[in-house]
């Protein structure tokens, strides 16, 4: 796949190298000419195109061939870069799936289809999240908003007395605007059947819709 | 169209709004800058993330495209069997093209 | 009118102060504290130290579908977040952005923003854009008899051709300015809405012009 991503701070790089490294193609935009001097001349990560611009300008997003580009994702350290990014990207260039990452959770509220986001990734909201998932157990954390939130990723892991344990999937009266995902058990993925009976200590993730999300709870929770 | 075109006449001013030189909604590729007229054949409202949204279908003898303007409820002279032209780069949604916020020309009736 | 004028520059501060001193009521909103010094002592308007996309500061500094916002930042991407907050999520109809890159003002354009390029931009344009009713001329002759005015097509115009609203004020439409391309139409062109006009008219036509751009497609 051919990735843009507008953004060389540390989370920018970062998703560089894994995509790369996935085989994909993937040009970095930054404006800051140091950021790109060193990226080009240490060559890290190894294997991406950079760029010196503004992601936010037309000019740049045609110089890199957004045109052609499968994935864009505006991870700026700049809600409103990223999301005038998303804008361009999408009504623009058409980009079939545009990914915007918020930095201040007080603006997630437009990180949606009006900016043309497909997906919206809180870093606050992540990390809180993922803090959540390590020290809280029973509870029903939310890890990623899909679809401008219309859709959650969320994680319970099962407590002494939840109602789900020793129970198969189907059974659970789970809602039909949900699905459980993967079972995390024991350190490796449990790919979820409706037999699956779950465990106490089980990491349990489920993409659910947003209305259904306290019937969810009900059942894994209590 | 051939209403609208005259002779260059020598009291012409030199550079004039052209007329849209249109492809048949059946030529039309996605994700390519595209010009495309026709006539308004359905109008909805179609809110999203709670902001008003407009969206048309257009229809040209070879085929239909779709447009959304975000963020507004009505546009002036864009009503049902209005003939339009409008441009811009449109996305392949499901069997058809759908543009987002295109440019739009009204058309003479 | 209750005015909303965000971003507190030299442009800002001097709509903030034409619009007080013309009693309207204006609020300026700036993120930095020190920006109101341009706004002197005797500002009779409110200030408001916050971030102009913000839906809470802009509750607080009282927005509602009949007031105006100027979107007047040193920033095009701040201006057009509050630019679209301002018009999609409250329902403001009187909404100016400026914007300093014009093929960016074009792509805002087509969101039904109004623009004010950073080029040819003045307090006094921004007025004119932002309150409608204001129409002070871009040019008057020497011999004050034609006057060259600007103005915002609204929505009941559109579809109206130039040759009927040049037939009307009795004058000629020198630029028309569309999705925030310039060019010289034909008489046969159609206006269309935030369309904006440079017309050069008798200079006691002001009145029949805009009785033309308010008088629905289809009466003529």
């Amino acid at each position: 796949m051919n990735v843009i991503i507008a953004g060389a701070g540390s989370v920018g790089r970062y998703m560089a190298g894994q995509l790369q490294d996935s085989g994909h193609s993937v040009t970095l935009i930054d404006n800051d000419p140091k950021v790109v001097a060193q990226g080009q001349a240490t060559r890290t990560p190894v294997g991406v195109t950079w760029c010196l611009g503004d992601a936010c300008e037309v000019a740049t997003l045609k110089s890199v061939g957004t045109a052609q580009a499968d994935v864009v994702a505006a991870v700026t350290g700049d809600d409103e870069d990223n999301l005038v990014v998303s804008l361009l990207s999408k009504q623009e260039f058409a980009v079939p799936r545009v990914l915007a990452r918020v930095n201040n959770p007080k603006n997630e509220w437009m990180f949606n289809d009006m900016w043309g986001v497909d997906v919206s990734v809180s870093t606050p909201h992540l990390l809180t999240g993922l803090v959540e998932e390590a020290v809280t157990v029973g509870s029903f954390v939310r890890l990623l908003s899909l679809e401008g939130g219309k859709a959650r990723l969320a994680e319970v892991t099962l407590a002494e007395g939840s109602p789900a344990i020793a129970k198969e999937l189907t059974d659970l009266g789970l809602p039909r605007e949900s699905t459980v995902v993967a079972v995390l058990r024991d350190g490796h993925v449990v790919v979820p059947r409706g037999d699956t009976v779950l465990h106490q200590g089980d990491e349990v993730l489920v993409l659910v819709s947003g209305g259904v999300e306290d019937d969810v709870r009900r059942a894994l929770v209590g | 169209m051939a209403l609208l075109r005259r002779k260059q006449r020598d009291d012409q001013p030199i550079a004039s709004i052209e007329l849209p030189e249109c492809t048949p909604i059946c030529d039309t590729e996605p994700r390519q800058w595209v010009r495309v007229s026709g006539k308004v054949v359905r109008m909805t409202a179609r809110p999203t993330s709670g902001q008003p949204a407009l969206a048309i279908s257009l229809s040209d003898e070879t085929g239909i495209v779709t447009a959304v303007w975000t963020g507004r409820r009505e546009i002036g002279g864009v009503t049902l069997g209005r003939k339009i032209a409008i441009e811009g780069v449109a996305v392949k949604h499901g069997d058809h093209l759908e543009f987002t916020n295109p440019g739009y020309t009204l058309l003479p009736k | 009118m209750h005015v909303i004028v965000v971003g507190c520059g030299r442009v800002g501060s001097e709509v903030a102060l034409n619009l007080a001193a013309a009693e309207h009521d204006v609020v300026v909103i700036d993120r930095r504290i020190e920006s109101f010094r341009r706004l002197g002592d005797d500002f009779k308007g409110t200030t408001m130290v916050g971030v102009g996309f913000d839906r809470d500061v802009l509750t607080e500094a009282g927005i509602t579908p009949d007031c105006a916002v100027a979107a007047v930042t040193s920033g095009d991407n701040s201006n057009i977040l509050i630019a679209r907050v301002a018009r999609e999520t409250f329902g403001v109809d009187h909404v100016v952005a400026r914007i300093y890159d014009p093929r960016r003002a074009s792509i805002y354009e087509r969101l039904g923003i109004a623009t004010v390029a950073s080029v040819a931009w003045t307090s006094a344009r921004v007025l004119r854009h932002l309150l409608a009713s204001e129409s002070t001329p871009d040019w008057i002759d020497p011999s004050a008899k034609f006057t060259i005015v600007e103005r915002r097509v609204p929505a009941a115009a559109a579809g109206t051709s130039v040759a009927n609203i040049e037939a009307s004020a009795k004058g000629r439409v020198v630029v028309l300015a569309r999705f925030g391309e310039a060019t010289i139409p034909q008489p046969g062109t159609l206006l269309q809405e935030d369309d904006v006009l440079h017309i050069v008219i008798p200079a006691d036509h002001a009145a029949q012009l805009e009785a033309a751009l308010h008088h629905k497609e289809g009466s003529h």
